[in-house]
């Protein structure tokens, strides 16, 4: 080949390649020009971290995304009020939820080709349905001082919060809340239970003298920081948010019947039925569950990341590390709730008639 | 041409009757069909929601507890708001009008904020505490989260600006001069405010404790926030049903319990107010 030939082949190789690169980015870029997709999400840091992060990836493709916030029940109650006709493209969903959306089938399959980050999770992590989003582990919260100060040993089940002296100053979840399933649950195996049989649980909860029960997890942090409470059954990352917020407080996994330590609630994300952005809805599943976006996500609120990577990152934050089990072993002896187990009516039936001051 | 202002009633009718009456009637009609789950209900009629709630002590017991809670409220409110609504309705000086939108902007300040400032307020560390304990009162912090007494004040916290303006504009329509003429006459002050004051405002101040007790039964953050998941009203219990066990039927029982135990009873203290003016003890 001539000196002319090879210079005239390498000059159409990069002219080929850079238009290549610019036809390649012009694609890339328009790839959800005029698309809204909407979120059904919390609102508050939870939707702050989703804006910084996830948001400006999606705009530079050319698309908006909307957030509608509230609570997973609020969203499920939205939904069923709309006949399955969501407000929304996606949905964050909780572990108990899982049955009622398969029942009413308000999903639509998820094509996990399209979902590359899934490599990251565990295999029963997600399947056509849904695609695991974060979970918590769920905890005993405690002040350490005024344990210290009341000469009280660190509680290792909930039965050690049984104390006269924590009469008044523990506060437990609702069930309404977000945590109150998974802990109602705890509680029923706690004392004796299990999904089908939630008295045990009531008969315990109603031992422990508690202040109140919390709807949000924000009014633990409040408690905390007033002196309201010395104890509270809650998600490790509110505990996260009081250490945080200046109280000396730090978490216990309780032990549940000697064959568990911690309790494990899952948060989903799936794609609704009525929803027309599937390509969109997909990007972001896979978006959420990326190493960067879980571990950032995980290291503000206390959740932790279902992405293994970012679970290995996580020891990297010494009140983390902590607060939160960390090590496979450790996770996988935690209580997972089998939902398809459980009338939720009845135990919400049952926790109104026996927990509240009639 | 005479000219026809009852036209005017039109929109509101409209209004009305499409966002208010229609959605009402869909949970009504509702109430008289079984609950199936996740929302859906059942095709036939029957009574079964209601036999549940007039024979079950559970609900009995909620709906005694709301009126229980909410008729405390409307005395409490009444009793603390009459003095400022006379004194703000007697006042001469321009202090009068700073006091009274001094009431006008509390009202706008949303119930959230309101009952979360009670919350610090009577928190463990909070300054009441404090004060009580340091004076020796209690041994104990007192709360008022988790109990009756917690929703009867924040239920007093969300109506007592209402009721002062309610009782304000009462007071405002009894002449001055009867009070004056009374004292005239050698009454004393006391007694002027028991023959004169209260049988002129007796009606005027049923119709605003109405309003604030109709308030108070329909009311659900305080009762949410300060009853802390112990304390259920029937608006509390409703939004539970509805939003946990998603049962619109039963939560369209509740609500119709709630409406028609508020319309009763309104139409009890009317017949109660007509009775003490026929034996003349009201003055209307």
């Amino acid at each position: 080949m001539t000196r002319l030939k090879l210079k005239k082949t390498a000059i159409a190789g990069a002219l080929g390649v850079a238009c290549a690169v610019l036809l390649a980015g012009t694609a890339t870029a328009g790839q959800f020009d005029g698309v809204t997709l909407r979120v059904g999400t919390w609102g508050g840091a939870w939707k702050g971290d989703q804006e910084a992060v996830i948001v400006p990836k999606f705009e530079a493709l050319g698309g908006k995304i909307e957030f509608v916030t509230g609570s997973p029940q609020a969203n499920l109650a939205k939904l069923i009020a709309g006949r399955g006709k969501a407000p929304f493209d996606i949905m964050e969903i909780l572990d108990a939820q899982i049955g009622d959306f398969l029942k009413a089938k308000f999903l639509q399959p998820i094509d996990l080709s399209k979902i590359p980050n899934k490599a990251d999770l565990e295999d029963w992590q997600y399947d056509t349905n849904k695609v695991g989003s974060w979970f918590t582990q769920e905890t005993i919260c405690y002040n350490q001082d005024k344990f210290r100060e009341l000469g009280l040993a660190r509680p290792t089940t909930y039965s050690d919060l049984a104390n006269a002296k924590l009469k008044g100053r523990l506060s437990i979840p609702d069930i309404t809340s977000g945590g109150g399933l998974a802990n109602f649950g705890a509680f029923a195996y706690a004392g004796g239970g299990d999904e089908k049989n939630v008295q045990p649980g009531l008969k315990l909860i109603n031992s422990l003298n508690a202040l109140k029960f919390w709807s949000r997890g924000g009014e633990v942090v409040t408690q905390f920081q007033s002196g309201d409470v010395y104890a509270a059954v809650v998600h490790a990352g509110w505990c996260v948010r009081a250490r945080k917020a200046g109280a000396n407080v730090t978490t216990v996994h309780p032990v549940i019947n000697d064959k568990y330590v911690g309790v494990h609630k899952h948060g989903w994300l799936g794609i609704m039925k009525s929803s027309k952005q599937i390509e969109a809805a997909h990007w972001y599943i896979n978006q959420f569950i990326d190493e960067d976006f879980q571990f950032a996500f995980a290291t503000r609120s206390g959740v932790v990341p279902v992405n293994k990577k970012a679970i290995a990152r996580l020891a990297e934050d010494p009140v983390l590390k902590e607060m939160l089990q960390l090590a496979k072993a450790d996770i996988d002896r935690q209580l997972r709730l089998d939902y398809t187990k459980a009338d939720i009516g009845a135990w919400t039936d049952q926790w109104n008639r026996s927990v509240t001051k009639q | 041409m005479q000219a026809r202002w009852e036209y005017l009633l039109l929109p509101s009718f409209v209004f009305v009757v499409l966002l208010i009456v229609s959605s009402q009637y869909v949970f009504l009609k509702g109430s008289f069909y079984e609950d199936l789950g996740l929302g859906q209900i059942g095709d036939t009629f029957d009574w079964v929601n209601y036999n549940k709630f007039f024979s079950d002590t559970f609900y009995l017991s909620t709906l005694w507890i709301t009126v229980k809670v909410s008729a405390l409220a409307t005395l409490f409110t009444m009793l603390l708001g009459f003095p400022v609504a006379y004194l703000i309705a007697r006042m001469r000086s321009q202090w009068a009008m700073i006091l009274l939108a001094g009431v006008v902007v509390s009202t706008f300040v949303t119930i959230v904020i309101k009952v979360f400032g009670l919350i610090i307020i009577f928190s463990a560390d909070g300054l009441l505490n404090k004060f009580l304990m340091g004076i020796g009162i209690v041994d104990t912090p007192y709360t008022i989260i988790g109990n009756q007494t917690g929703v009867v004040v924040g239920l007093m916290h969300f109506t007592l600006g209402f009721g002062v303006l309610l009782l304000y504009s009462v007071i405002q329509t009894i002449p001055r001069s009867l009070e004056d003429a009374a004292q005239i006459h050698g009454a004393s002050r006391w007694r002027m405010h028991l023959r004169v004051l209260l049988p002129l405002s007796l009606p005027g101040v049923t119709v605003g404790a109405l309003m604030i007790f109709n308030m108070s039964m329909g009311a659900f953050t305080s009762a949410a926030l300060l009853g802390g998941g112990r304390v259920f009203t029937l608006p509390v219990l409703i939004q539970r049903t509805m939003m946990m066990e998603i049962k619109y039927s039963m939560a369209g029982t509740l609500a119709a319990v709630l409406l028609i135990a508020v319309l009763l009873i309104n139409l009890l203290s009317v017949f109660l107010l007509r009775r003490l003016r026929a034996a003349r003890l009201v003055i209307a």
